[in-house]
């Protein structure tokens, strides 16, 4: 069942143009063609505006919550080119750093995970992605990919910290070092992936599939199993699985998981990995899952928030 | 921003929206010529490669032509999804004629590339457009007004859409509306539009501007707007863009003046209304949008006109332009940096020089440095407004606990009177995909929750699909009944009483044979060994004093009154009577053994003392090799270690019965474990799951976790469900009759837990998450994890309302830079000091417990660098939340007081949860504070090693991280020293919300704070058992305190007491003693049967043989039995009496100090005497001795007492009397020479 168990009217002027809960789900925030980001706290089914944050010059694309441990933080990107990053002080949210590097509309704004520190990726029209990584003291370090898409980049999406298939032998305490990866996609059609090499960011794996814009891309969560996950989305209206066995990280094989009549644009796993939220162009959401042998079933298609959910035959389940 | 250049002077054409990839094809412009005024001509295909960042173009064939070009469009008729069929390219010519490419075949370099071509027109055909909705339609136009509508299906014969317009005129523009399939219009230079209705097939209205100045070089129909078009004109005098609706076309009801000069032509973007490209005369290639009027865009174009603009249709971001300096140029709106275009210029500048490589060093020359362009010229800025494409409409976002975040904005027509401004709501919904896992959950919570434990597993019985899910639930339902080991065994098939009837039936079968057979025997042993019978006669009267119950006891007496001839022959009779006589008994065993003679060899040795005893049976088995005789020995020896190393694996059930007949309580679990183990090593797969019921048996919670998982799929929710229901179950039994900390869970019990935790979360249910997360785990990912779903549960007992509550506390202090000063840094990242530049306290913002800290500590996401400045007082503290490991740094203050237990009254189990998140884990500030209800409280002065000023306590510098929210209370100076008496005024408040959380914590939470096994433990089964895997972080001192610990867990509202009571000052003696023994502080209170420490090595247990029913409870009554010593039989009391009696009159008259002591010594050990009263276990013979000679002490006739001693010693067995008839003869010694 999807029920809706909270309506929140945000009072945007415009449309919205992306909507995100905090870590633990208490806090939402959006943000709108009417240049302001909100911030509501939907506990208990409630909606308390929080803060009203004004300060981009465009619509406003994209909202990303930082790990709480960092504090509490929000990044937003705009047409009009900025990065702003706000934090809450002393119980009210302020601008706490402006990125104005890009010379395009910056689309999309990810956080790395929080094992690597503060770092946004954040892909733009220019067709850069930047890296903004703290370094203390109101400092943040720059990155860019110059000319990683094209004529735009429009997604940004973070590897897990785990290195796949790790987590169980992973002895507790010892990190292992880590790979910074991360995907993205954009107007040349392409998924790429970029992996951090001696502090400089290469492009490790570029994914041919799409045959339009790739509208969105998201790295799965890890579970713990060895076998990373992405799910891409496109213009062309074809939603990608990628999934990548070896931990070197090269051989990716797509699976399409379905070809919508319109634009997709944007896609999300569930904490668990196991189900993905599609967003169409005609307004419709669907979730999907992977039955057992490996094939993605449509289990909801979600209307304003509602939807039936129907069962996946799953096999056996109880087998001995 | 330039994406791409091609040198040439050409018109293009896009390939269709549906086209993939994107090509542009280029054709030789009828109206220009280059440089070297060549009149050959050619079709060009090029591909938009965007991946690659050159500039150049990359072009994919070449067709040369015949003809030269005014207009070329590209079709999507007949076309395929691959690339076979690529549409239709068109092409209008000078010379009248239209022609039809296939662009398949020019890209494939095909020569046969033309598909028709017609030259019906009389002039140059300037003007072309396919029909959107019926793309097998074109329309052409040229000179004289001509139009056709050619059907690509049937090219021969094109239509008109109605009469030639008069005057006749050049048609400089043709458009199909963008709405309706039938309107087309036409345009030309004199500056009239026509509007074609092609049902009707005439013109239908004719828009002209008045002015007569209009020359048009443009028409497009509105891309959104049925009505409106626009017309571009060309007249450098009226420069202009009008914008016409047809509802009221006597005017243009916009006009556009962007450009100072002519406009050579207009483009209006399909993707976006808003979005009109016009380039003209004055060099100006500008983006604006009609319906305002608004300049949005102007490209960066150099001096040179464009006559040809064209918007990608597959790319809503790609336009390509065409100028008069011979060169098509593709651009994108979307702004960037010109870096590439500006590394052209200097790959031109080097070229130019003749060699990239002059002095074949196999390196180009450098790169040229062009001077530095200012920035506001080399990076491109995007549209003013932006595009529609990228404005995303619709978002489905997941998030914690199977949130699903979603938005969606209707299409609403702005234009068209937004009477009603739409609402923007963000829907947040519960995705609940897993329903049976859900209920099943639900069920099993439940069944935690009442207890009922029993009636859940038959249920689960009966549900059960296969025998095994039936057996392991029946093995688990045992576990909370009575008689569970009796019940164990029905399970495996052995049921007691069915076996007493088959042995009874067939001993009943066999008596009869018996009864003649005995006969037999008898009769051999006559004829064959007429000698042996004496012999025999002896043996059997030795067996007669010492086996009372042997059943050949009436035999023997009859017998024992019998003569018999003792012989001394050489034979082996004879030498085992010699040894006999001789008492060596352990030579007569060796002698019957030699012999084959095992009965006699063991009822000898029997006689002969436990070692020989044990000694002979060794041999016994040695010798014997029958099928049961491993049984035997397993049963005889205690030795089922044996049995279960080394039985067959398919007997796994019977050694498992045996284990559970046999096996002493503190062996058992080790035993069914190692059974277990076997089974689950065998590699089996049927093998591996009855190892699971071996587990079950054990209790053994860790490994049948270990187990289940290597033998099932536990990667679906259901299957983790089956799991855990078992677990849970298995948990909460192990916590009945063993005494384990109900909180210590085992990696891999952990890591299923939070797995199931995981689940439960993301199906929205995070209550139960929380209650089935392991409590006290320092896995980094649990704690995580369960700080995630404490705030994520939102019900936190603290309203927003209350400003001082950790919540909120926790969101920020005031005057702080940043919510978590030493918290945030990271290792290895510079973002170290993010937020250090706070002078006070960090607040309890993201405080967890770190793996990496000794203690537990609590901040869960920082390192523990600064930790170190922490005042280690509180380390201790701290870790009474994690009920192990605590408790133990406290003994030097009150040892054998197990802390907590009165004043930590709190049934949270879920300690390492961070402290500021949530009320309930503030242990140990909470302590002093908490209402200590019993005057055997603790004083909190002397239990902890707390300074008695705050001043100890302050956190006041920089980086100190708060290892817990009440440490981190922004209170000022002074820190937080939390006993009320000693408070500042100003912390009394503090000290009252930590009241304030403490009585909240002893609400009614039980619901969510639970550990799986939710300590609801009213009465716990006897069972001195303490098998278990290791606690993982318990220190040894810690294993007797763990017991305290889950009774300190137990509901307030049944604990306190029962606490109080467990550590009543009285028992402050009993000290280590007590610590020995788990279970005493527990059974007292609770009132249970008392157990003496001893029990816990019940000796009695071993009773080899003996088919114990329940063995705990023999275990529980067997002792009581030893402690309170059974009464002499009455009529041998008098033995006692008469002794002691003679013994008291001899210390009276005994005058030398000598003889007192003999006296004494023989009094104490005439005990022995009696105890063998008590336990009568003394021949009547030797019975019938004492009471002569007691006669003859009442008649102070101690000669005939020591005659009659004399006798008896002679007569019996020396084992038997040793203990006391030298005593005896002492005491009547004694009193002869006294004369009492």
């Amino acid at each position: 069942m999807v029920s809706v168990i909270n309506t929140v009217d945000t009072s945007h002027e415009d449309m919205i143009h992306d909507a995100q809960m905090d870590y633990y789900g208490t806090r939402l925030a959006t943000c709108s063609s009417d240049r302001s980001v909100k911030i509501f706290d939907v506990r208990n089914g409630g909606q308390i505006l929080i803060a009203d944050l004004r300060g981009h010059e465009g619509p406003v694309w994209q909202v990303a919550w930082a790990h709480p441990m960092y504090g509490n933080i929000l990044a937003s990107c705009s047409y009009d080119r900025k990065v702003i990053i706000w934090k809450e002080e002393n119980g009210t949210w302020e601008k706490t750093y402006e990125y104005t590097g890009h010379d395009s509309s910056v689309n999309s704004v990810c956080w790395a995970p929080h094992d690597y520190g503060l770092i946004l990726a954040c892909g733009s029209s220019d067709g850069a992605i930047s890296l903004l990584g703290y370094t203390g003291d109101g400092q943040w370090e720059v990155k860019k990919i110059s000319n990683a898409h094209t004529i735009g980049c429009n997604a940004v999406s973070w590897a897990p910290a785990v290195v796949p298939g790790s987590l169980i032998e992973q002895p507790s305490g010892q990190k292992p070092n880590y790979i910074k990866r991360f995907a993205s996609g954009g107007c040349d059609n392409l998924v790429k992936i970029w992996k951090e090499e001696d502090g400089q960011w290469k492009e490790e794996q570029k994914l041919e599939a799409h045959s339009d814009w790739v509208r969105d891309v998201a790295w799965a969560p890890s579970i713990g199993l060895p076998t990373s996950t992405m799910a891409s989305c496109s213009q062309d209206g074809r939603v990608f699985i990628w999934t990548c066995d070896d931990a070197s990280g090269n051989s990716w094989s797509p699976k399409l998981l379905h070809k919508f009549n319109d634009v997709v644009w944007h896609v999300s796993w569930s904490i668990t990995a196991n189900i993905l939220a599609v967003s169409g162009g005609d307004n419709k959401v669907t979730l999907w899952k992977e039955s057992v042998d490996g094939l993605w079933v449509c289990i909801s298609d979600v209307n304003k928030g509602q939807g039936a959910v129907s069962a996946i035959t799953e096999g056996q389940q109880n087998e001995q | 921003m330039k994406l791409k250049e091609i040198d040439r002077t050409a018109i293009q054409a896009w390939s269709p929206a549906q086209h993939h990839p994107i090509y542009l094809a280029t054709g030789t412009s009828a109206q220009q010529l280059d440089a070297t005024f060549s009149t050959s001509a050619s079709l060009e295909m090029f591909e938009l490669d965007l991946s690659d960042p050159s500039l150049d173009m990359k072009s994919c064939a070449t067709f040369s032509s015949s003809h030269r070009y005014h207009k070329l469009i590209w079709g999507p008729h007949r076309m395929a999804s691959d690339s076979s069929l690529s549409g239709v390219l068109i092409a209008g010519g000078e010379n009248g004629n239209v022609i039809l490419y296939e662009p398949a075949k020019i890209i494939a370099g095909d020569s046969e590339v033309i598909i028709a071509q017609k030259d019906k027109h009389t002039g140059p055909v300037r003007a072309l457009d396919v029909n959107i909705f019926q793309t097998n339609l074109v329309a052409s136009g040229a000179n004289e007004s001509e139009i056709y509508i050619w059907d690509l299906n049937n090219f021969a014969t094109p239509m008109t859409p109605g009469a030639k317009t008069q005057p006749l005129e050049d048609i400089s523009c043709i458009s199909w509306n963008k709405q309706v399939q039938h309107i087309l219009a036409s345009a030309s230079p004199s500056g009239r539009a026509t509007v074609w209705d092609l049902r009707k097939n005439e013109p239908i209205i004719k828009v002209s501007d008045h002015s007569n100045r209009m020359h048009c070089s443009g028409l497009a129909w509105h891309p959104d707007v049925a009505t409106q078009m626009v017309l571009a004109s060309e007249d450098d005098k009226l420069p202009v863009i009008q914008m016409w609706d047809l509802r009221f076309a006597s005017s243009p009801f916009r006009v556009l003046e962007n450009h100072t000069r002519g406009v050579l032509t207009i483009a209006w973007s399909m993707a976006d209304s808003e979005l009109l490209l016009s380039c003209g005369k004055d060099a100006k290639i500008v983006c604006s949008n009609p319906n305002t009027g608004e300049v949005l865009y102007e490209l960066p174009t150099n001096t040179q006109w464009c006559f040809d603009v064209q918007w990608c249709p597959r790319n809503p971001a790609v336009l390509s332009a065409a100028s008069f300096d011979g060169r098509i140029s593709i651009y994108s709106i979307m702004g960037g940096s010109t870096e590439g275009l500006r590394q052209k210029q200097v790959d031109k500048l080097s070229s130019s020089f003749g060699n990239l490589d002059p002095f074949g060093t196999g390196q180009p020359l450098p790169p040229l440095q062009l001077p530095q362009q200012t920035t506001p010229q080399s990076s491109v800025l995007p549209l003013k407004k932006p595009p529609k494409w990228i404005r995303r409409p619709v978002g489905a976002s997941f998030s914690f606990g199977g949130k699903l975040v979603t938005f969606e904005n209707t299409k609403s027509q702005q234009q068209q009177g937004a009477e009603q401004p739409p609402h923007h709501h963000v829907y947040v919904s519960q995705v609940v995909t897993e329903k049976e896992f859900l209920s099943r959950s639900n069920q099993l919570q439940e069944a935690v929750q009442s207890e009922g434990f029993v009636s859940y597993c038959q249920k689960k019985m009966d549900v059960a699909q296969t025998d095994f899910e039936k057996n392991v639930w029946a093995f688990l339902k045992v576990n909370f009944e009575e008689d569970s080991r009796v019940k164990y065994l029905e399970l495996l098939g052995y049921r007691k009483d069915d076996l007493g009837k088959k042995i009874t039936s067939a001993l009943n079968k066999e008596s009869l044979a018996d009864d003649k057979q005995e006969e037999a025997p008898k009769e051999y042993d006559q004829s064959v060994q007429n000698d042996s019978e004496d012999s025999h006669a002896t043996e059997e009267q030795f067996l007669g004093e010492s086996t009372k119950e042997n059943k050949q006891e009436t035999e023997d007496l009859t017998s024992a009154k019998e003569t018999f001839n003792i012989f001394v022959n050489g034979d082996v009779d004879g030498l085992i009577t010699q040894a006999l006589l001789t008492g060596n008994f352990e030579s007569a065993v060796n002698l019957c053994l030699h012999d084959n003679r095992m009965a006699d060899a063991i009822i000898l040795a029997i006689a002969g003392g436990q070692e020989l005893l044990s000694k002979t049976q060794k041999k016994y088995f040695a010798k014997m090799q029958s099928k049961i005789t491993r049984l035997i020995t397993a049963v005889v020896t205690k030795n089922w270690k044996e049995i279960v190393q080394s039985c067959d694996l398919q007997n796994w059930r019977e050694a498992l019965a045996a284990v559970l007949t046999y096996a002493r309580p503190d062996e058992f679990a080790a035993l069914c474990d190692l059974l277990g183990t076997r089974l689950e090593n065998e590699g089996d797969s049927l093998l591996q799951t009855q190892a699971c019921l071996c587990y079950i048996c054990a209790g053994n919670v860790e490994k049948l976790v270990s187990c289940w998982t290597k033998a099932q799929d536990a990667s679906s929710p259901l299957s983790l469900q089956d799991l855990i229901e078992k677990v849970v179950i298995l948990r909460k039994a192990v916590h009945l009759t063993q005494a384990v900390d109900p909180n210590a869970v085992g990696a891999l019990l952990a890591e299923k837990m939070s797995q199931y935790a995981n689940l439960l979360a993301a199906q929205g249910s995070i209550a139960a998450a929380l209650a089935f997360l392991p409590a006290n785990t320092s896995q980094i990912n649990i704690v995580q994890l369960r700080d995630r779903l404490c705030q994520a549960h939102g019900e936190l007992p603290v309203g927003p309302e209350a400003p001082k509550s950790p919540y909120e506390r926790r969101s920020m202090p005031k005057g702080r830079v940043g919510p978590a000063a030493g918290q945030m840094p990271l290792p290895q990242v510079p973002a170290q000091q993010y937020y250090q530049q706070g002078d006070n306290p960090p607040p309890p913002g993201f405080i967890m417990p770190s793996q990496q800290s000794p203690s537990p500590g609590y901040n869960m996401y920082s390192q523990i660098g600064a930790l170190s400045t922490y005042p280690q007082t509180y380390q201790p503290t701290q870790q009474y939340s994690f009920g192990t490991g605590g408790p133990a740094l406290y003994q030097p203050q009150q040892p054998a007081v197990p802390p907590a237990s009165t004043s930590y009254p709190n049934p949270s189990p879920n300690p390492p949860y961070m402290p500021s998140a949530c009320p309930h884990s503030m242990p140990s500030p909470l302590y002093p504070a908490q209402p200590q209800p019993s005057p055997t409280s603790l004083n909190p002065g002397a239990s902890f090693p707390l300074p008695s000023t705050g001043a100890s306590f302050q956190h006041g510098r920089p980086g100190a991280p708060a290892t817990s929210a009440t440490y981190a209370l922004p209170t000022g100076p002074t820190g937080t020293l939390p006993a009320t008496s000693e408070l500042p005024a100003s912390q009394r408040t503090e000290n009252q919300l930590t009241q304030d959380q403490a009585s909240v914590l002893q609400g009614p939470q039980n619901g969510w704070n639970d550990p799986p096994a939710l300590n609801r433990v009213a009465k716990k089964k006897k069972m001195p058992d303490n098998f278990m895997p290791p606690v993982p972080i318990t220190s040894p001192i810690m294993n007797p305190l763990t017991d305290p610990q889950s009774q300190m867990q137990q509901p307030p509202t049944s604990a306190p007491p029962a606490a109080q009571a467990a550590f009543q000052p009285s028992h402050l003696p009993l000290g280590q003693p007590v610590l020995q023994n788990p279970f005493q502080p527990i059974q007292q209170p609770l009132g249970q049967s008392i157990m003496p420490p001893a029990v816990s090595k019940p000796s009695t247990e071993g009773a080899p043989g003996a088919p114990i029913g329940n063995t705990m409870q023999l275990v529980q009554s067997l002792p009581t039995e030893k402690i309170t010593k059974k009464p002499i039989p009455d009529e041998h009391l008098i033995l006692k009496t008469t002794f002691e009696a003679l013994i008291q009159r001899c210390l009276l008259s005994a005058t030398d100090p000598q003889t007192k002591r003999k006296l004494d010594d023989a009094n104490k050990r005439l005990e022995f005497l009696y105890d063998r009263l008590r336990e009568q276990t003394l021949s009547p013979t030797i019975i019938n001795g004492l009471h002569s000679i007691a006669k003859s002490i009442e008649t102070r006739n101690y000669t005939e007492g020591l005659n009659i001693h004399t006798h008896i010693v002679s007569t019996s067995n020396f084992s038997e009397t040793s203990a006391f008839m030298p005593v005896l003869k002492v005491v009547l010694t004694q009193a002869n020479k006294l004369g009492v």
